[in-house]
């Protein structure tokens, strides 16, 4: 563009016009690219699952010679598997409760009040978060290896893999949360103090049902975050209560099977539905504001 | 806003039940947090200190051995760089593909938003093990890649690229790349628009306004993201040692090696402990830089 300040003033948009199209076409040609490629990125180990999870042959292998429901039927069939699913659920369950309790008591705490040593509550809270799942699994692993408490053994139980998938399950609720709580009208909380409302009162019947999409789109996040969790879990499960992605990781070099795919398939949908939850929650939040 | 809610709160209530609120609810969260995550840190500080005298996991004592290994030991050196060089190559592709994914979602028009946040939520809701699964599938021999290259007639014999580093940073890039575009989402939504306009009205080319005006204007979220996508790629371990080749040993690879292979627990700590320092500084510059806004509601 360096000849442009010899070109007469009122002519400097003659020239441009022809070149600006000419980019313009490029320009559109190499977003159309881009666009495809991302797209396929993203979906090829989606696609390649989804597809290998619905063939027949035993061995991963293309191109498909037939198709079958065989490896689903022997994924429920098979107790080790069945029980790694059930395992699962119930940490994601956990951690979804337990976390997402924790986080938005914790949220609101920031948002509202000013307090003593809040950098450092916050850096302690957030680090977890960022932590190598190795780090953390194997921290957790060999300060509660041989504690029991109650005459429980903690170290293989459901309850420590709950504590430790809510360790990045939290903080996420807690940085979702604060946000939310950030869109409140602060003139409603005061009116309610002005009418004598206490401040738990305040919170459950004012706040909460306020910020009902936030808590539920953070909560479908400590879900997802626990369900695909394994190297934490790697490090705290034993047989018993081992989770599906563990089961997978430890398999995966042993053998290959479709079951694996089975395995990929049934957690990507349980997924699949948290998402559209979660975009249909959105939309609907952003049709209301 | 929380100092006005705090005078009226105080009006009303004794000041020590005022003070308490905060840390009452919070203690759920604090609670888990000093338990699960302060204490184990605290005791695996210590624990790289206790020496490893013969099959014992570890023994109490106070020994700088095992930090001193790491200047030493060459296996530990070479995972160093590996894990380096493997974090530093895919964050850096991350970071291009995130950034022009970014600005993609950014420029086109709103209805197109949601369905590609869908799309970028993907890699992250899918567990790490199928993704690699995934990829698994793609590149050997047998797999997608080769038949489809040997098919369309592009190749004449069966290729595989898996358990090369090339697969080991596809799937890195693609575990790390959610986080990097949201990162660069955010940025681009809190550039405005007009200043494209101003720019082409001024007779610049796309490229240039690219160079001189948008470049500058989303630096920070690029070293956010960069960061970000960095702290993931060391700290994980799966990935690269699956797709990988068996040569490809991180740092992650070692600290599992040492606990559950080597039963070593005090050099195990020392390793999680350097990650742990390493990660903490990274993370404190991301909070120096990143954005506090909302993605999905740009």
């Amino acid at each position: 563009m360096a000849d442009t300040s010899i070109v007469p003033t009122r002519d400097i948009h003659v020239a441009p016009i022809a070149r600006a199209r000419m980019d313009a076409v490029v320009l559109r040609i190499l977003t159309l690219t881009f666009t495809l490629f991302i797209i396929a990125y993203i979906a090829i180990p989606v696609v390649v699952t989804l597809v290998m999870s619905f063939n027949d042959a035993a061995v991963i292998r293309f191109p498909i010679k037939a198709w079958s429901l065989r490896w689903y039927a022997d994924f429920f069939n098979s107790p080790q598997w069945v029980d790694a699913l059930k395992s699962s659920v119930i940490i994601a369950l956990g951690t979804t409760l337990i976390s997402t309790v924790s986080g938005v008591l914790a949220a609101w705490a920031f948002e509202r009040f000013t307090f003593a040593f809040k950098p450092l509550v916050y850096l302690l809270i957030m680090l977890p978060l960022f932590m190598p799942g190795v780090v953390l699994g194997l921290g957790v692993a060999m300060a509660f290896g041989d504690v029991s408490m109650f005459g429980v053994d903690i170290y293989g139980s459901r309850m420590l893999v709950i504590l430790a998938h809510s360790l990045w399950a939290m903080p996420l609720v807690f940085m979702l949360m604060e946000a939310t709580f950030r869109t409140v009208d602060h003139r409603i909380v005061e009116a309610s103090y002005d009418l004598g409302g206490r401040p738990f009162q305040t919170f459950f019947e004012i706040v909460l049902p306020s910020v009902s999409t936030g808590i539920i789109s953070s909560a479908l996040f400590a879900f997802v975050i626990s369900l695909n969790e394994f190297v934490m879990a790697l490090f705290l499960t034993t047989r018993d209560t081992q989770t599906l992605p563990v089961l997978m990781w430890l398999s995966l070099r042993s053998a290959g099977t479709p079951r694996l795919a089975v395995a990929s398939v049934i957690l990507a949908a349980a997924l699949f539905v948290s998402l559209s939850l979660i975009i249909v929650w959105y939309t609907r939040q952003l049709r209301k504001t | 806003m929380s100092a006005a809610a705090d005078n009226i709160a105080m009006r009303r209530k004794p000041n020590w039940r005022v003070r308490l609120t905060p840390w009452l609810l919070m203690s759920p969260a604090l609670l888990i947090a000093i338990a699960f995550f302060g204490l184990p840190i605290a005791f695996m500080g210590r624990m790289s200190f206790n020496e490893h005298i013969d099959q014992r996991f570890f023994v109490p004592g106070f020994t700088l051995d095992n930090y001193a290994a790491m200047l030493t030991d060459p296996t530990f050196s070479a995972a160093l760089w590996t894990t380096m060089r493997l974090a530093l190559i895919s964050s850096i592709v991350t970071v291009i593909i995130g950034y022009v994914f970014a600005m993609l979602v950014w420029l086109k028009p709103k209805r197109w938003r949601l369905a590609f946040i869908a799309l970028a939520l993907c890699p992250l809701l899918i567990s790490e093990i199928s993704i690699i699964f995934g990829w698994w599938m793609f590149f050997p021999k047998n797999g997608l890649l080769s038949y489809a290259l040997v098919s369309s007639g592009l190749i004449t014999d069966k290729i595989s690229l898996m358990y090369t580093e090339f697969a080991a940073f596809v799937g890195l890039t693609y575990v790390t790349l959610p986080f990097c575009f949201f990162i660069l989402l955010s940025i681009f939504d809190g550039v405005d628009k007009k200043v494209l306009e101003a720019s082409a009205d001024l007779g610049a080319a796309p490229v240039r306004t690219f160079y001189e005006v948008l470049l500058p204007l989303t630096k920070g979220g690029i070293a956010a993201s960069f960061a970000q996508s960095f702290i993931w790629a060391v700290g994980t371990y799966a990935t690269p040692s699956a797709l990988g080749p068996d040569t490809l040993w991180t740092i992650g690879y070692l600290i599992q090696e040492q606990m559950l292979g080597k039963h070593n627990w005090p050099r195990a700590a020392a390793f999680s402990m350097v990650l742990t320092l390493g990660v903490a500084v990274v993370m404190m510059i991301i909070r120096l830089l990143s954005s506090k806004r909302t993605v999905l509601n740009g």
